[in-house]
C-alpha cells in the first residue's frame, strides 16, 4: 500500500481491453543445418550421450523394480521410484542451457533432471574446480569409492559422471556414501556444488522454495538464474499459484529500484513445466484441469504473460532452443518466466502403475516417438556421425551403469546408517544447533539510514526497561518498552548485522506488520530486503525455505497462528526437514513469527503450539515477556535452525516485570529449550505455556492469599527444544504440578509435557501432572472467552479438583475424570 | 449467633495442628480469656484461650485429630442455639478430619486393633510419593486419612499423620498397600499413655519385654534433623580446653558479690555463651548457614542454645547475642530455657540460628562429638572441668570444649582458630568483659 502508488477512481472505471499476445506452441522449426552453425559434433554426441545415460539409469531402477535383477545383478529396492522414461530430452535440452551459477530445483519424478544438471555442469566446470569438489564432499568418500575402482584412468569428467551417478544411486538405495547419506532418497536426491538443489516428493512443493533460492539471487544481487521445475499435475497446487504470482508481482520492477538507488529488475525464475499429460492417473489436457495447455497461465498472472510458451520436449534441441531465450529473458532482467515442454513418460508412474488410465495404443505410439532413437536418427541422417559411433557411447554407458550399480549395492562399500551402532546419528542431524551471527560477512547490509537515526530507535530510548519504578509503582504502558518493542529492537539489530537478513509477510511495510512489531523497518530498508508478500502463506514460508537453502537468512511473518493451516507443506515439509534430509548440509535460519490472537473468534484466536511441535526438525517458542521476546529473538536469528516463534495478541504491550535490570539494549541470548522459574514456591508448580504465565502468577496469588498454598510459576518459554531438568526439579519439591496453555486441551503440547513429566517424576508426584487447556471448542466471541481460555481461578479450581482438595473452594470449573470421559466420547 | 473458633497459625511453616486436650465440653459456658483448648505443632504446645463469651455449642474435632490450620474447630454462641445448620455446612474438611477421629476412639477402647483397607484386596489409592514417604517413615496407614481426589492418599496425610506421630513400621505400611487385613499393635502415642498409666499390664515374666513407645512430634524431627545432619554433613570435632580459673574466680566472685546486683545465677555455661558471642563474629564461616551449596553468613550471632527437655532436645536462639551484656545473656539463655521445658517456644524462636551450643559437662562428659544442627556449619560442645597440671607441677582447673564442623564449609585451620581464640578469650576473661 504504498502512498505513491494511487488508486484512481478516474482510471479504475475506464472502459477498455485487456490484450493478450499470442502464445507460441512448439514454433522451433529449425533445421539440422542451422543448428550446425550452434553445435560442434561433440556437443550433439554429448547430448545423446546424456539422455542415453538418463535412461539407462532409470531402465536400471525399473528392472530392479520389477525384476529385482538388472543385467544379471541382483538387488531388491523396497524404496520408491518415480521414472521418467521417455522425458529424457525434455531433462537434458534444459540443462545444457545452465551453468553452474544456474539452479535447478525438482519434482519427485526427477532423476532425470537431477542427471541431466550434473552433466551439464560436469561439462562446464574446469577440471581442477570438478576435482575439488569431489575432493572436498564429505572429505572425498564419494571419491574413493569412484576412484578406487575407476577402469577410465586420467579423465576427471568421466569420473565426475562415476561419481553423479554412483551419489545418486547411493543415495536412492539409502546408502550413508549417497549425496545425502541416505536420508533424502529418490524423490529428495540433490547436489549443491553442481547447482542441484532439492526435488520434492511434495508435487509443487518445490515451486516456493525455487521461488525463495531466485529471491535470494534478486536481494543479494547474486549471479545465475533459478529454475523451478514441476509437472503439469503441479499446476493445480496453490504453492505453486501463489508462487507464480509472487514472483511476477508489480513491485518488483516498480518499486524496489527505489528511483534508481536498486535494481528494479524481475525475478530471475524460469517455471518450467515438464508437461507429461498425467499427474500419477489423472489427465490434465482433457480431466483436471482448465489450461488445456499449461503455457495458457501465464498470461493469467501479468502482462508479460510470463513469456509462456509450449516447446517440443521430444526434440532436445528444441527445448535447448527455448530455454535458451528463456534464460536471456530472465538475465535481462525481464523474469520470471514460463516454459510448457511437452513430453511424455512411457513409463508407469511407479513400478506398480498398471496404466488402467491411458490405452497401449497411447503409449506405444509414443514409444515409436521416442526422442533417444528420433535423436539418433536424425543425428545420422544428418551425417553428424554413424551409427557405430552411437552404439559405442551406449555400450559404454550400459557398462557404467552395471558397475556404478554394483558398487551402489555393496555393502562393504557402501553401508547403510548403522543405527544399531549409532543410535543418535539421526538425531544428531535434525537441528543444527549452530550460531551464525552473518550469513555473508564479506559485504555491509544495505539500508536506508544510519540505525541511531531510525525513529522508532528514538522513541524507545524514551521507554522504561523495566516495568515498576525505583519504589515499586507500575508505570504507565504507555511508557514502557513492550514486547513488540524488544522484538523491534532485535530484528532491527540483525537487518544491520546480516546483509542477507530479509523480511516479509503481510502488511509488513508501510503498515508496521498488523501489530506494530514491524514500525520503524520501513524507514530503515530497501524493498528487497523488506516488503509486502501477497495473501499466499504458502509462497511467503515456501520462499523462505528456499531463500535459506541458497544462503540467506529470512524473517517471515504469518499475521494470525491461524493460518499456519495455510502454509502447512512448506512449515511441516519443506522447512522442518531439509536440514536432516540433507544429513546437515543444508542449514535452515529461518524465523517464522505467528501470533496468537484474541478477541476474533474462532479463526482467529488458536495456539497452534501442537502443531509445530509436533513436527521433528522444527524449533518452537512462546515467550511472554518482553526480556525473554527480545533474548530468544537474538537467539533464533542468530542461529541457523527454524524457528516457529509464537507471540500473544494479548501482550504485545507487557513491559518488563521479572528482570530488575529492564531488557537490555545490548546484545543477550535466551537461550531454546530453557524454561524459567517466574516465582518461586513450595507446595505447586504451575508451568504455563504462553501469555497465560500472567493467569497462572494470578492464581498463584490466590493460593497464596486465600489458602496460604505456595505455587511455583515456571514460564516454558520454549517448547522445542524443552530442558526438562527444571521443571523435573520443581516437581520433586512440590510434588505436584499443573500445566496451562491457552491452546485446545486435546492433543496439546501440555498433554505431552504431562506425560513426559508423569515418566520421569512419577514416584516425586503426589498427583498426576494435571492440564488446563482451553475447551475442546471453537474460540467464542470476545465477551465469552473466559468459559474458554484458562483462567486464574479455573488453574485455583482445578488445582483444588484434581491435586489437593482445597477446603471450602467452590469451583467455577468442572475438569473432573468423570466430564473429560463423558466429553470424550462425545468427541468434545 | 454462634461464632466459629479456627485452629490458628503459629508460624509460617506450620500447616496443621494437633488438639491435644478441650478444657470446654459441649453445654460448657465459657467466659472471655478461658482456655478452650490446648494444642500442639510438631515443635511446641500451645493453649487457645477463648476470645469471646457463650456457650459452647459445637466441637468439631476430638483430641489427638489432626486440624490444618484456620479450620473451624468449634462453635460458640448463646445456650441453646442450633448450630446443626452450620455444622451441616461446616467444610468438607472438617467433616473428613472428623471420620477417621471417631474410628480411633475405638481403637483406645481396644488397644489391639484390626485395621484395614475397606476391603481386603481392595486398591489402596495412594500418590507415588505418599507411598515412599509412608515407606520411608513406616508411618501407621490405619491412622491416614485421605484427603486427596477420590479419597486418595496424598502427601500431607502422610505427614499429618507422622505429626501426630502415628508410627507403625515398613513391613505394615507394605501390608497396608498390599490391600492385606493387618493387626497393627497399637502404637499411637494415647496407646503408650495408657501403657504408662498401667506399667504392670506390660510387666510379662517374659524376659524379652519390652515397652514399645513411638516418637512423639519433637522426637520425630530430631530423628530426621539429626540423621540428615550426619548424613549430609562431612562433620568432624576437635577437642580443646582451657585453664578455667580466672572464669572460676570470676564466677565465685559474682556468686559473692553480685548476688545483690542480681548477677548471682550467671552460669559458667552463660559465661561460655557471652565468650563465644563476642569470637563468632570474627569468624565468618562457622558463625554461618550453608543452604543449597551456598553460604549464609550471619551478620549477628544468634547463638542456638541447647535444651534437654522431657519432650526431647530443644533448641532456642538467643539472637544479637553480641549486643548483649553477660547479664542479659544469661537472663536470655534462662527464660529460652524455661519456654522450652514448658513446651511455650513457638517455632519462629526456633529458627534462624547461626551456630549452636550444647552443655553436657554439667553432667561430667569430659569431651564428646556435639552434632551440627543443620543447616548450621558448627557446634561447640561445652565439657565437664578436670584438674591438669601444668609444667611446674601446680594442678589447675581445665574446662574442655569440642567444637564439630562441618567440613564441606569449614577447613580444620579455621575451625581450630575460632576454637583457639575462644580459649584465649575465655581464659582472659576479665578483659574481654572490658572490651
Amino acid at each position: 500500500m504504498p502512498k505513491s502508488q494511487y488508486v484512481d477512481p478516474g482510471k479504475v472505471f475506464q472502459p477498455g481491453y485487456i490484450h493478450f499476445n499470442d502464445i507460441p506452441v512448439c514454433r522451433y522449426n529449425k533445421t539440422l543445418a542451422e543448428e550446425k552453425a550452434i553445435y560442434t559434433k561433440e556437443d550433439f554426441l554429448r547430448i545423446y550421450r546424456d539422455m542415453r545415460i538418463i535412461r539407462e539409469f532409470e531402465t536400471m531402477l525399473n528392472e530392479i523394480k520389477i525384476k529385482s535383477e538388472y543385467n544379471g545383478i541382483k538387488y531388491n529396492n523396497p524404496g520408491p521410484a518415480h521414472l521418467s522414461i521417455g522425458q529424457e530430452a525434455s531433462a537434458v535440452g534444459e540443462a545444457y542451457c545452465l551453468d553452474i551459477n544456474d539452479f535447478t530445483f525438482g519434482s519427485h519424478r526427477s532423476h532425470g533432471e537431477i542427471l541431466a544438471k550434473g552433466l551439464s555442469s560436469i561439462y562446464k566446470l574446469d577440471e581442477q574446480e570438478l576435482y575439488d569438489i569431489m575432493k572436498e564432499f564429505f572429505g572425498g568418500q564419494i571419491l574413493q569409492v569412484v576412484e578406487g575402482k575407476e577402469e577410465i584412468k586420467g579423465n576427471i569428467r568421466d569420473l565426475a559422471i562415476d561419481f553423479l551417478l554412483y551419489g545418486a544411486l547411493a543415495e536412492i538405495f539409502a546408502r550413508t556414501t549417497g549425496f545425502n547419506r541416505g536420508l533424502g532418497g529418490s524423490m529428495h536426491a540433490f547436489f549443491i556444488p553442481f547447482g542441484i538443489f532439492p526435488n520434492n516428493a511434495i508435487v509443487g512443493g518445490a515451486a516456493p522454495v525455487a521461488l525463495g533460492a531466485a529471491l535470494y539471487k534478486r536481494a543479494n544481487h547474486k549471479k545465475g538464474i533459478v529454475v523451478a521445475n514441476s509437472g503439469d499435475g503441479a499446476l493445480g497446487r496453490g504453492p505453486v499459484l501463489e508462487s507464480l504470482n509472487m514472483a511476477s508481482m508489480r513491485q518488483i520492477t516498480e518499486l524496489w529500484g527505489m528511483d534508481g538507488k536498486y535494481s528494479d529488475e524481475g525475478m530471475p525464475i524460469l517455471f518450467n513445466v515438464f508437461n507429461n499429460f498425467y499427474g500419477m492417473g489423472g489427465q490434465t489436457q482433457g480431466e483436471t484441469m482448465a489450461f488445456d495447455m499449461p503455457a495458457r497461465l501465464g498470461a493469467g498472472f501479468s502482462a508479460s504473460q510470463l513469456h509462456a510458451e509450449r516447446v517440443n520436449g521430444y526434440d532436445p534441441l528444441a527445448v535447448i532452443d527455448a530455454t535458451t531465450r528463456k534464460k536471456e529473458i530472465l538475465l535481462a532482467g525481464k523474469g520470471p518466466a514460463l516454459l510448457e515442454v511437452a513430453t511424455y513418460r512411457v513409463s508407469g508412474h511407479s513400478p506398480s502403475d498398471s496404466s488402467t488410465y491411458r490405452t497401449p495404443e497411447e503409449i506405444e505410439a509414443w514409444k515409436e516417438a521416442c526422442p533417444i532413437a528420433a535423436y539418433r536418427k536424425k543425428m545420422v541422417e544428418g551425417g553428424i556421425a554413424s551409427d557405430e559411433e552411437f552404439a559405442a557411447i551406449e555400450e559404454g554407458i550400459v557398462k557404467r551403469m552395471m558397475k556404478i550399480c554394483t558398487l551402489a549395492i555393496d555393502d562393504e562399500i557402501s553401508p547403510r546408517m548403522d543405527l544399531a551402532k549409532e543410535p543418535e546419528m539421526i538425531s544428531s542431524l535434525m537441528l543444527s544447533n549452530t550460531s551464525t551471527p552473518s550469513m555473508d560477512t564479506t559485504r555491509e547490509a544495505e539500508v536506508l539510514m544510519p540505525k541511531e537515526e531510525n525513529p522508532r530507535v528514538k522513541q524507545l530510548a524514551t521507554k522504561a526497561r523495566y516495568a515498576y519504578d525505583e519504589n515499586g509503582a507500575p508505570i504507565p504502558k504507555i511508557k514502557l518498552l513492550g514486547i513488540r518493542d524488544a522484538l523491534f529492537e532485535s530484528i532491527l539489530d540483525k537487518f544491520y548485522e546480516d546483509p542477507t537478513t530479509i523480511a516479509y509477510g503481510e502488511d509488513n511495510r508501510d503498515w508496521g506488520g498488523a501489530f506494530a512489531v514491524y514500525r520503524g523497518l520501513t524507514e530503515a530498508l530497501p524493498y528487497h530486503r523488506f516488503f509486502n508478500a501477497p495473501i499466499s502463506e504458502s509462497a511467503i514460508v515456501g520462499s523462505a525455505v528456499g531463500y535459506a537453502m541458497a544462503g540467506g537468512r529470512a524473517i517471515v511473518e504469518l499475521m494470525y497462528a491461524d493460518f499456519i493451516g495455510c502454509a502447512g507443506d512448506e512449515i511441516f515439509n519443506q522447512l522442518s526437514k531439509w536440514q536432516s534430509m540433507s544429513a546437515g548440509i543444508l542449514k535452515m535460519p529461518v524465523v517464522v513469527r505467528v501470533s496468537v490472537g484474541s478477541k476474533y473468534g474462532a479463526q482467529h484466536s488458536q495456539d497452534w503450539t501442537a502443531l509445530t511441535a509436533h513436527i521433528p526438525g522444527l524449533k518452537v517458542c512462546f515467550p511472554a515477556t518482553p526480556y525473554d521476546a527480545k533474548g530468544l529473538m537474538n537467539a533464533a536469528l542468530n542461529g541457523t535452525d527454524p524457528v516457529i516463534f509464537f507471540e500473544s495478541q494479548r501482550i504485545y504491550d507487557k513491559g518488563e516485570e521479572f528482570h530488575k535490570e529492564g531488557v537490555p539494549t545490548e546484545y543477550y541470548e535466551v537461550p531454546f529449550g530453557e524454561p524459567d522459574v517466574k516465582r518461586e514456591g513450595s507446595d505447586v508448580t504451575i508451568l504455563s505455556i504462553g501469555a497465560v504465565l500472567y493467569r497462572a502468577l494470578e492464581a498463584a496469588d490466590k493460593l497464596q492469599a486465600d489458602y496460604g498454598i505456595s505455587a511455583e510459576v515456571i514460564d516454558a518459554r520454549s517448547i522445542v527444544p524443552f530442558n526438562y531438568e527444571k521443571v523435573i526439579e520443581s516437581v520433586k519439591k512440590t510434588g505436584r504440578i499443573i500445566i496451562v496453555g491457552d491452546a485446545v486441551d486435546r492433543n496439546s503440547v501440555m498433554r505431552d509435557m504431562a506425560s513426559n513429566i508423569t515418566e520421569m517424576a512419577f514416584d516425586y508426584l503426589d498427583a498426576p501432572p494435571v492440564v488446563f487447556g482451553s475447551r475442546n471448542w471453537i474460540t467464542p466471541a470476545f465477551e465469552l472467552e473466559k468459559f474458554f481460555f484458562p483462567q486464574a481461578d479455573g488453574i485455583v479450581d482445578v488445582i483444588s479438583q484434581k491435586i489437593m482438595p482445597i477446603a471450602g473452594r467452590v469451583s467455577t470449573v468442572n475438569e473432573s475424570e468423570i466430564e473429560h470421559i463423558e466429553r470424550s466420547k462425545k468427541g468434545i | 449467633m454462634a461464632q466459629p473458633v479456627i485452629m490458628p497459625r503459629q508460624g509460617q511453616s506450620v500447616e496443621s495442628c494437633i488438639i491435644t486436650q478441650w478444657h470446654k465440653k459441649v453445654g460448657d459456658s465459657v467466659a472471655e480469656g478461658d482456655i478452650l483448648f490446648s494444642y500442639e505443632t510438631d515443635k511446641s504446645t500451645f493453649d487457645e484461650p477463648a476470645q469471646l463469651s457463650g456457650t459452647m455449642l459445637a466441637i468439631l474435632v476430638n483430641e489427638g485429630d489432626v486440624v490444618p490450620c484456620l479450620d473451624t474447630v468449634c462453635y460458640i454462641g448463646e445456650a441453646g442455639e442450633d448450630v446443626s445448620a452450620l455444622s451441616a455446612s461446616a467444610p468438607a474438611e472438617a467433616a473428613a478430619e472428623a471420620a477417621p477421629a471417631e474410628e480411633k476412639k475405638e481403637e483406645i477402647a481396644a488397644p489391639v486393633v484390626t485395621a484395614a483397607p475397606a476391603e481386603a484386596g481392595e486398591r489402596v489409592r495412594i500418590s507415588p510419593r505418599a507411598r515412599n514417604l509412608a515407606l520411608q517413615s513406616g508411618v501407621d496407614m490405619t491412622k491416614v486419612a485421605p484427603t486427596g481426589p477420590h479419597g486418595r492418599i496424598i502427601e500431607r496425610d502422610i505427614n499429618a499423620a507422622l505429626d501426630a506421630g502415628f508410627v507403625a513400621n515398613t513391613a505394615a505400611v507394605e501390608a497396608f498397600l498390599a490391600g492385606q487385613p493387618i493387626v497393627v499393635e497399637e502404637e499411637a502415642p494415647v496407646a503408650a499413655e495408657v501403657l504408662a498409666a498401667a506399667p504392670a499390664a506390660a510387666a510379662e515374666d517374659d524376659a524379652m519385654a519390652y515397652e514399645e513407645e513411638a516418637f512423639n512430634g519433637v522426637r520425630r524431627v530430631i530423628a530426621r534433623q539429626m540423621h540428615a545432619s550426619l548424613s549430609e554433613m562431612a562433620q568432624l570435632t576437635l577437642n580443646s580446653s582451657f585453664d578455667a580459673t580466672a572464669l572460676m574466680n570470676f564466677r565465685a566472685m559474682l556468686k559473692e558479690k553480685g548476688e545483690d546486683l542480681g548477677l548471682g545465677k550467671i552460669s559458667l555455661n552463660d559465661m561460655v555463651l557471652f565468650a563465644v558471642s563476642r569470637t563468632l563474629l570474627n569468624h565468618k564461616t562457622i558463625n554461618a548457614n550453608v543452604v543449597d551449596d551456598k553460604f549464609r553468613f550471619f551478620k549477628h550471632a544468634n547463638i542456638g542454645l541447647a535444651v534437654d527437655t522431657e519432650r526431647g532436645l530443644l533448641v532456642p536462639t538467643l539472637f544479637k547475642t553480641e549486643e548483649l551484656s553477660l547479664s542479659a545473656i544469661s537472663a536470655y539463655a534462662k527464660s529460652a530455657a524455661a519456654k522450652a521445658r514448658d513446651g511455650k517456644l513457638t517455632p519462629d524462636e526456633m529458627a534462624g540460628g547461626s551456630f549452636t551450643v550444647t552443655n553436657l559437662g554439667s553432667l561430667g562428659v569430659e569431651s564428646f562429638t556435639p552434632v551440627i544442627n543443620p543447616p548450621q556449619t558448627a557446634i561447640l560442645g561445652v565439657c565437664a572441668i578436670t584438674q591438669r597440671i601444668r609444667e611446674d607441677g601446680s594442678v589447675y582447673p581445665a574446662m574442655g570444649l569440642s567444637l564439630t564442623f562441618d567440613h564441606r564449609a569449614v577447613d580444620g585451620a579455621p575451625a581450630a582458630r575460632f576454637l583457639s581464640d575462644l580459649c584465649k578469650a575465655l581464659e582472659n576473661f576479665e578483659l574481654l568483659l572490658a572490651k
